[in-house]
């Protein structure tokens, strides 16, 4: 099971991570303070770490942060912020942070993210994989630049082809719009969700033939996931 | 009105300086007249001297008798005693000459002072040399220097009324002058401290001169514009907010309350919960889009400026909603600016700002309709126009379409929080461009323009 990490001084907020993580599946652990989250951390057996940017006392989230990765603890770091400023943002990332979430944020959009951070932390690092990315008849060859489906070759415009790989890469995972946009657009703030959608819904209709079962699904109120046909 | 205590006066800066340049200026005129004063007397004296010399040297030319003879001559012609002589023998009684006692002198042939008894009971000041010829007899060659003296006091005395009279003045003018600008800076802090006291429409007198405080004034007026407009602003803000988030979280309590009072089943409770959390959302992504403004509106992000090139921009938005624009059957064409429309700013909030202007084309303009995003290179610097052959904007409300939260009655109709338009005024600021509405009749066309040439 994930074992995560809850740095988060706000007791209300605290809680209700913990909850939510708990109903994704997740053990939670949470202290209030940066030092008890230097120490849990140090103490190790983490697959995640959620740090709060702000914390009382004499370390805050980015102290932690620093401290972490002094130590060489490559425990995936998740900040989560009331500064939503591009520069603190930056700031985070470059203290080593490997994602950032401003407050106030939507639950699905964390659960999201940890597990695609986990995902990227438990995936086997081979070399040879980056040619070609599969999924049930699904394939997308990454040196052509080219997907099929079974026989059929599906014509991408380079955005599309874009979006389809970043589902491929973290296929049975929820992957939230705002993700989506970071991740294809490199812009990092939306709340145009609804013209995600459409770009989604034109990639379906490309990837989900007449006739062939449904590749890319929408779970409600959270984004998009992409499964290998049962 | 404003009364000037004369115990203030001292204070001010405008008197201090005038008192430095009369002190200055009476220097160098106590300097000046000084040496005027030395010049002319070390002159006056030197010519005494050289007239004593040329007497001496008349007299010593002659032989002894008619030297008598010229010296008796000599108080004949000078009547009025203005080069009395004496000869004395060489034991020092009086042989010729209006001088009848011998004054005391240390040395021959330098010129020395002393008090003349003259003749009809007056004394003078007389400047004289004593000279010893060949045979003993000793000569008293003098001149009246009264009148010499006379014209010293007359120079000194120039000097103190002149010097008085420069001291009175600077002082008066001094005086006058921190008097006037005490009683200009007592206007200035009277209308600060009625604008510190609440009423913002104040605004700091000008004299229209341009001179140092003018131009102070205008600038401190130029904030207070400013600020004025924040102020109202932020009034307008929490006044729109509150009417404006009164609707959703009515809805939200009524749904959740008709839900509580009716006996429901499951499903129709699985119904509230959703239409609450959607209502909720909305609520949550209203205040998004406020935080994310106010933090655009922290120009201390101007620090995370680069270079951008605004036609990558351009192409970056349209591409992104070509497809929305698409599903209502517009056409949204991109048109870049022949030479690369580079700037200094934020590519994420012009993005932003551009995706914003689309948007809105896109949800105000009729299907079918068409739109197209430009970049333009002018001489003031690069910008962004969009246009759309949509409503177009009344003129009215092109100003206030800027405003947080404000909603043209045409638009209340459709999706939005009416913080699209103010976040790209909001851009437009940070990055000293101006925005305008503009007529594209039929429709609106927007201009998001550099005001100043970039780098």
């Amino acid at each position: 099971m994930t074992h995560v990490l809850i740095v988060e001084d706000d007791a209300t907020t605290a809680e209700e991570i913990e909850a939510a993580l708990f109903d994704h599946g997740f053990e939670v652990t949470c202290v209030d303070n940066g030092r008890d989250g230097l120490l849990q951390a140090f103490g190790g057996g983490f697959d995640i770490i959620v740090l709060d940017r702000m914390l009382p006392g004499a370390v805050d989230g980015l102290g932690v942060l620093t401290a972490l990765r002094a130590a060489s603890i490559t425990t995936p770091v998740l900040i989560l912020s009331a500064l939503g400023a591009l520069d603190e943002r930056v700031k985070g990332l470059r203290a080593g942070g490997d994602d950032y979430l401003t407050k106030p944020f939507e639950f699905v959009e964390l659960t999201a993210r940890l597990d695609a951070l986990v995902r990227r932390r438990t995936a086997p690092v081979t070399q040879e994989r980056e040619s070609r990315l599969k999924l049930g008849n699904l394939e997308v060859d990454l040196l052509d630049r080219t997907v099929r489906r079974g026989d059929r070759t599906i014509d991408l415009v380079p955005r599309e082809y874009a979006l389809l790989e970043h589902l491929m890469r973290n296929p049975g995972q929820v992957v939230t719009r705002t993700m989506l946009f970071e991740a294809v657009w490199n812009y990092s703030y939306d709340e145009r969700t609804n013209v995600i959608e459409v770009h989604i819904g034109r990639l379906r209709r490309k990837v989900d033939g007449e006739g062939e079962e449904q590749m890319i699904h929408t779970v409600r109120g959270a984004g998009y996931v992409l499964r290998a046909p049962e | 009105m404003f009364s000037v205590h004369l115990s203030e006066i001292p204070r001010t800066t405008s008197f201090r300086t005038g008192l430095k340049f009369l002190g200055l200026f009476g220097f160098s005129f106590l300097a000046l007249f000084g040496y005027i004063y030395w010049q002319t007397a070390v002159y006056l004296k030197s010519e005494t001297d050289a007239s004593l010399h040329r007497q001496i040297d008349n007299r010593r030319l002659q032989p002894p008798l008619l030297r008598k003879q010229e010296v008796i001559r000599h108080e004949l012609q000078d009547a009025e005693g203005r080069w009395p002589q004496g000869l004395f023998s060489a034991q020092g009684e009086h042989i010729a000459g209006v001088i009848q006692t011998m004054p005391p002198y240390l040395e021959y042939e330098k010129a020395d002072e002393f008090r003349w008894e003259k003749p009809g009971g007056y004394t003078r000041t007389i400047r004289f040399m004593a000279h010893r010829f060949d045979d003993g007899e000793i000569l008293i060659a003098s001149q009246d220097v009264h009148d010499i003296r006379e014209f010293d006091e007359l120079l000194v005395h120039a000097l103190v009324s002149g010097g008085g009279l420069l001291l009175v003045v600077g002082l008066l003018g001094s005086i006058a002058m921190g008097y006037s600008a005490r009683r200009r800076l007592d206007t200035l802090s009277s209308s600060i401290k009625g604008i510190i006291e609440g009423d913002l429409s104040g605004r700091l007198p000008t004299r229209g001169n341009l001179d140092d405080i003018d131009r102070l004034a205008n600038v401190v007026n130029s904030m207070l514009d400013e600020l004025e407009r924040l102020m109202s602003e932020v009034k307008g803000v929490c006044d729109d907010i509150a009417h404006d988030l009164r609707t959703p979280l009515t809805r939200l309590i009524a749904g959740l309350e008709r839900a509580q009072r009716r006996e429901l089943r499951e499903d129709d409770y699985a119904q509230t919960l959703e239409s609450a959390i959607t209502e909720a959302r909305g609520l949550l992504q209203t205040f998004r889009a406020l935080l994310r403004i106010s933090e655009i509106e922290d120009s201390a992000r101007r620090s995370n400026f680069a270079r951008v090139d605004l036609n990558l921009i351009g192409a970056d938005a349209a591409e992104f909603f070509e497809p929305l624009a698409e599903e209502r059957g517009m056409t949204l064409t991109f048109e870049p600016s022949p030479s690369p429309a580079v700037m200094s700013g934020d590519a994420q909030m012009l993005f932003d700002a551009a995706c914003n202007l689309l948007d809105n084309a896109i949800k105000f303009s009729p299907d079918n309709s068409r739109i197209q995003i430009t970049v333009l290179v002018l001489p003031e610097g690069p910008g962004l126009r969009v246009t759309d052959n949509g409503p177009g904007i009344p003129e009215a409300e092109r100003e206030a379409v800027f405003r947080r939260l404000y909603r043209s009655e045409s638009s209340r109709h459709t999706t939005g929080n009416g913080l699209g338009l103010s976040m790209v005024a909001a851009v437009a600021r940070l990055h000293d461009m101006s925005l305008k509405v503009h007529d594209a009749s039929p429709g609106c066309r927007v201009d998001l323009m550099g005001k100043t040439v970039s780098a």
